[in-house]
């Protein structure tokens, strides 16, 4: 369903070459759930924006369902692939109301039914729907989160490009989100890639996980290696170490 | 020694959808120690760590009984004295650093700019001085990322420069308001380390809120457990994994863990006693 060849993202910021991707090559099959994980600013959101394109493609390919992505992306992609930031404020329009940040998508893709919609996607992460009124500043972080989760929802997209979905929500509501993808990807048939920090959340969930550092693909781990501890390479093992050690 | 006292804390909204009581009646000592404040979404925790600097922004009204810092009586306090106090003595790592950041000053310019001004350090000793902060907290590029704008930083790096930022004016209470979730678990733990050792050595008082309740386990001395706007619980962050109350152990127990099993994780049966 995704495909990403040798892929790099240069970014040119003052003078400087940034080089936030270099040679990432990963496959992900319809159904299928990949997490990426690694150092923090090694690549990770850079890749998922690059299959937005929201980040330029320097070198290297990436096909959506066999066919490469156009540039821009279009309605079609929109509504084949949506994606969920990794930072909730910034991603939400300050003056627009939930109700709004909600309704636009269906807006414009010209899908009626507004009202159910959105109130069905509310309750769908768990907010109360007298929440549509409000503004994103009257939320909290997680709360914010949640709205930035049923937005992407709204136009049933087959693919979800996660960016550190649950890394802003208390273990509650991180529970009832991961159970809400879980049972969407089974309901729908959705595919997943997800980045997260949080190994136990990407067991999870991920069948399959790249490592990540410095802007290049580490190791390739599936489940079993993570579970029965079999990565070969140190900064793989050093990560999960890091973490083993939270399992109090 | 107590560092921060807050008796009876109080923040409510009133919005068009009518009263929102954010706070309820939240009541704490901090010493030059490390305190926990977890709690699910919603519960307070960002609305108790901005009441103290008084952060509240309008129609947002803070009410308490009583709130001390160091002989301070922060209720009663002029706008020009929190002003005074904020930054140098006290200091908050926001929750969205990258929306804290200013976006159209690079990075560079928002770390020296308080070196600069307040220190009046020279432009050479001020940027030494903020290369440092951010190779602190393992930015590998420091030079790069100091002519950078907020936009172009990954998440985790926005909230090194945010950690970095507050704490080169060596404040004696630090609000941290999720400084570490988007990190990953090795830079966490450098960063965590930086903040122990600041408390250790330099007595500063730390306020850690946090959802991550393994990692508060594991970091902090004491923690209080919020719901609702009240603290239902308090106790030694050694002993959380043991927690008594019902809220706790829900919490804890909705958490995955590796090779733990796929299936629905158990969601958190909520009481409306324990709002009471
Ligand atoms: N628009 C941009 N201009 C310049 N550099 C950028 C831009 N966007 C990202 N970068 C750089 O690219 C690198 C990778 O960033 P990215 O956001 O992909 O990291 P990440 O793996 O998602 O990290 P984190 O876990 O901290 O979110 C970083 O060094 C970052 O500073
Ligand atoms: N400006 C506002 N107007 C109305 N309600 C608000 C406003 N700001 C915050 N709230 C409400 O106050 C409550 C407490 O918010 P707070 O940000 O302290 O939560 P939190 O515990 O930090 O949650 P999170 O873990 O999601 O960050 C929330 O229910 C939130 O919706
Ligand atoms: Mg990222
Ligand atoms: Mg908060």
């Amino acid at each position: 369903m995704i495909e990403i060849d040798n892929l790099s993202v240069i970014f040119h910021a003052n003078h400087r070459l940034v080089r936030a991707v270099e040679g990432v090559s990963l496959s992900i099959a319809a159904r299928e759930s990949f997490g990426l994980v690694g150092e923090s600013g090694s690549g990770k959101s850079t890749i998922l924006r690059a299959v937005c394109g929201l980040a330029p493609i320097t070198g290297g390919q990436i096909r959506i369902a066999g066919e490469p992505v156009l540039t821009p992306r279009g309605r079609a992609f929109s509504r084949r692939v949506q994606m969920v930031f990794q930072d909730p404020y910034a991603s939400l329009h300050p003056r627009h109301t939930i109700d709004r940040v909600l309704s636009e998508p269906l807006a414009i893709h010209g899908i009626g039914d507004t009202d159910r919609k959105v109130m069905r996607a509310l309750e769908d992460v768990g907010l109360p729907t007298s929440f549509r009124f409000r503004y994103p500043h009257q939320l909290s972080g997680g709360q914010r989160q949640r709205v930035a989760i049923a937005r992407a929802l709204m136009l049933e997209p087959a693919v979800l490009l996660l960016d550190e979905p649950t890394s802003a929500l208390d273990a509650s509501v991180q529970a009832e989100t991961l159970n809400l993808l879980s049972r969407l990807r089974e309901e729908r048939g959705l595919t997943f890639l997800m980045v997260s920090h949080d190994l136990a959340v990407i067991d999870h969930m991920c069948d399959r996980i790249l490592v990540m550092q410095h802007g290049r693909a580490v190791e390739e781990l599936d489940r079993a290696d993570l579970v029965n501890v079999t990565m070969k390479t140190d900064y793989a093992r050093s990560l999960f170490n890091a973490s083993a050690d939270r399992m109090l | 020694m107590t560092l921060l006292s807050v008796r009876n804390l109080r923040v409510s909204f009133d919005t068009e959808a009518g009263l929102v009581e954010a706070v309820r009646g939240v009541s704490f000592d901090l010493g030059r120690e490390r305190l926990g404040i977890v709690g699910e979404s919603g519960s307070g925790k960002t609305m108790t760590g901005r009441s103290v600097l008084r952060l509240i922004r309008p129609p947002g009204k803070i009410e308490a009984d009583a709130m001390h810092f160091d002989g301070a009586d922060l209720m009663a306090a002029s706008e020009a004295e929190m002003r005074a106090l904020r930054g140098r003595r006290m200091a908050m790592v926001m929750q969205d650093p990258k929306y804290s950041l200013n976006p159209v000053m690079n990075v560079g310019a928002q770390l020296t700019e308080g070196l600069r001004q307040r220190d009046r350090l020279s432009a050479g000793d001020a940027r030494r001085k903020a290369i440092d902060a951010l190779e602190a907290v393992q930015i590998r590029d420091p030079e790069r990322v100091l002519s950078a704008y907020p936009h172009e930083l990954s998440g985790g790096m926005g909230q090194r420069v945010m950690i970095a930022m507050m704490l080169i004016p060596s404040p004696d209470l630090l609000i941290a308001d999720e400084p570490t979730s988007a990190l990953d678990v090795t830079v966490q733990a450098e960063v965590l380390s930086i903040l122990d050792g600041l408390v250790r050595d330099r007595g500063m008082g730390l306020i850690f809120i946090s959802h991550d309740l393994r990692l508060v386990a594991r970091f902090c001395d004491r923690v209080l457990v919020m719901y609702k706007g009240r603290v239902v619980e308090e106790l030694a962050a050694r002993d959380l994994m043991q927690a008594r109350h019902p809220y706790t152990q829900g919490l804890l127990n909705c958490l995955p863990r590796i090779g733990g099993s796929r299936g629905p994780l158990p969601g958190l049966d909520r009481n409306a006693e324990w709002a009471r």
